[in-house]
């Protein structure tokens, strides 16, 4: 018969032990390419995926450290950024037309001038009118 | 049919298994409820240009994605309309009218959620430098730049409804800025960006930890016979538990998370994780909408350690025929060896 303080003292050591070989056996898991798509990690860090949907997704996190990770570092997001989905959503600030915010940042990042980025998204309009009609 | 134009419309041979057909029936059933959806999100935003079938084949991909991947043929058509109600429609809506470009949708996406993604990737980033790269990055991601068949290929395209938009943004927030990381210092592997995890293992060196008082008395031989048997029934202990329940001590010990951020993980009623921990629980029973506090994980963590030790105590005791003093030196090997990090390392560069 084992006594309660050798119970606690068992207890703590295998909780250390355990904490040891979970750490060891992540940094040995090898990656694989099949990551989880961003969709599917935010569903789970919300909590929308059902008994039917999570058993998969737990069992590749379980034996994926990154997607593991990923999951991590959202669930403390989840927890900074609790107060954010409260509060009004609008900004103080209006934005800018949107083509000008597009047309700015990919000339600045891709060097694409505005005259092509305006072209494109007039085609792109052309389109969803089209697209529009088409489903009416 | 259905089936047929998919075929047509995305050109990929689909198989017709009864069970695809199944879900094509149970999908055509929930028209009226994917119209009513319909008009809701258009009369929240009338000005998107989002066409009904086009929305409709939205839902239906993401039934697809989430639903009939993972269930049995037995799904009712009331089933999948729940699904549908439960998705977050206006967020898809606008995803949407983003995706195509839509410049009013864009005014709304920026209007509502530009400083959002700001402060995450101010949060996130090292430098404000950084934060604007990144957010930068993401709108250009948003928006797509890369054409197939002609046709530009937007991130809003894979959101598919059933998280929050906002919970997706910072997914995609989080992915760009490693994405940028590791652009900038292309020695850096995906290991090493979660540099958090296992940190201390990867030494090269493999120093014996020096031994002491009664534990020297034991034979080389015999302590190594010892560490490998405590190694395999840490082993089987932690794989013999349910995945809810590794994936709690993961993030635990591995993620370092904090009690309150598991318990945020799950706080969600119908989280299935939480659900299995409070299966049998009474509590859990009168009111399935209780908060979730820190002791509650605690709890879930204590009895899951309790599952670990009697596991391990069978597979040194009943497999391995040990007896009640060798597990305690067993476990007194070990603990003497988390002073060290090396105690797998060694197991592993012994092992045969």
């Amino acid at each position: 018969m084992i006594n309660k303080g050798q119970i606690n003292s068992e207890e703590l050591k295998i909780q250390g032990l355990l904490d040891r070989y979970v750490r060891f056996r992540s940094a040995n898991n090898k990656f694989n390419d099949n990551h989880l798509d961003d969709d599917t990690l935010t569903a789970f860090v919300e909590g929308k995926l059902d008994v039917r949907e999570s058993p998969a997704i737990i069992k590749h996190l379980v034996d994926c450290s990154f997607c593991l990770h990923v999951t991590g570092e959202l669930a403390k997001m989840n927890t900074v950024f609790a107060e954010d989905e409260v509060m009004s959503s609008a900004s103080e600030t209006q934005p800018t037309k949107v083509s000008e915010v597009l047309s700015g940042l990919l000339s600045r990042i891709f060097g694409i001038n505005d005259g092509a980025v305006f072209a494109h998204e007039e085609k792109e309009d052309n389109k969803t009118e089209e697209k529009v009609k088409t489903d009416k | 049919m259905l089936v047929e134009l998919r075929n047509i419309v995305y050109n990929t041979p689909v198989i017709m298994t009864p069970e695809i057909i199944q879900h094509e029936y149970l999908l055509d059933e929930c028209d009226g409820v994917i119209e009513e959806i319909f008009a809701k999100c258009g009369e929240n935003a009338p000005n998107f240009g989002v066409g009904l079938e086009w929305f409709k084949e939205s839902l239906h991909r993401t039934a697809r994605k989430y639903l009939f991947a993972n269930s049995p043929q037995t799904l009712t058509a009331n089933e999948v309309k729940s699904f549908f109600g439960e998705l977050q429609t206006d967020n898809l809506f606008l995803a949407l009218a983003c995706s195509s470009g839509n410049e009013r949708a864009w005014w709304e996406f920026d209007h509502q959620h530009r400083a959002y993604l700001e402060r995450i990737a101010r949060h996130l980033a090292s430098s404000e430098t950084n934060a604007q790269d990144v957010v930068d990055t993401v709108y250009v991601e948003l928006y797509g730049t890369r054409m197939v068949d002609g046709a530009r290929v937007s991130k809003f395209s894979t959101y598919s409804g059933r998280g929050s938009l906002r919970g997706w943004l910072r997914t995609v927030v989080w992915h760009s800025l490693v994405d940028l990381h590791r652009t900038s210092h292309d020695e850096v592997s995906l290991d090493e960006m979660t540099e958090n995890v296992g940190e201390g293992y990867t030494q090269a060196s493999f120093a014996e930890p020096s031994l002491d008082g009664e534990v020297e008395m034991i034979d080389q031989l015999t302590r190594e016979r010892y560490r490998r048997t405590t190694l395999t029934a840490i082993e089987k202990a932690f794989s013999d538990l349910d995945n809810h329940e590794k994936l709690l001590l993961l993030y635990y010990h591995v993620e370092n998370l904090k009690l309150r951020e598991i318990a945020k993980l799950v706080e969600i009623p119908t989280s299935p994780l939480r659900d299995w921990f409070q299966r049998k629980s009474a509590q859990r029973e009168s009111n399935p909408e209780a908060k979730i506090h820190e002791s509650t994980v605690m709890r879930w963590l204590e009895k899951t350690y309790g599952k670990v030790l009697k596991s391990f105590r069978t597979e040194l005791l009943s497999n391995n025929g040990l007896k009640e003093a060798e597990l305690d030196i067993c476990l007194e090997i070990a603990t003497q060896d988390l002073a060290s990090p090396n105690l797998y390392r060694n197991l592993m560069t012994t092992q045969p």
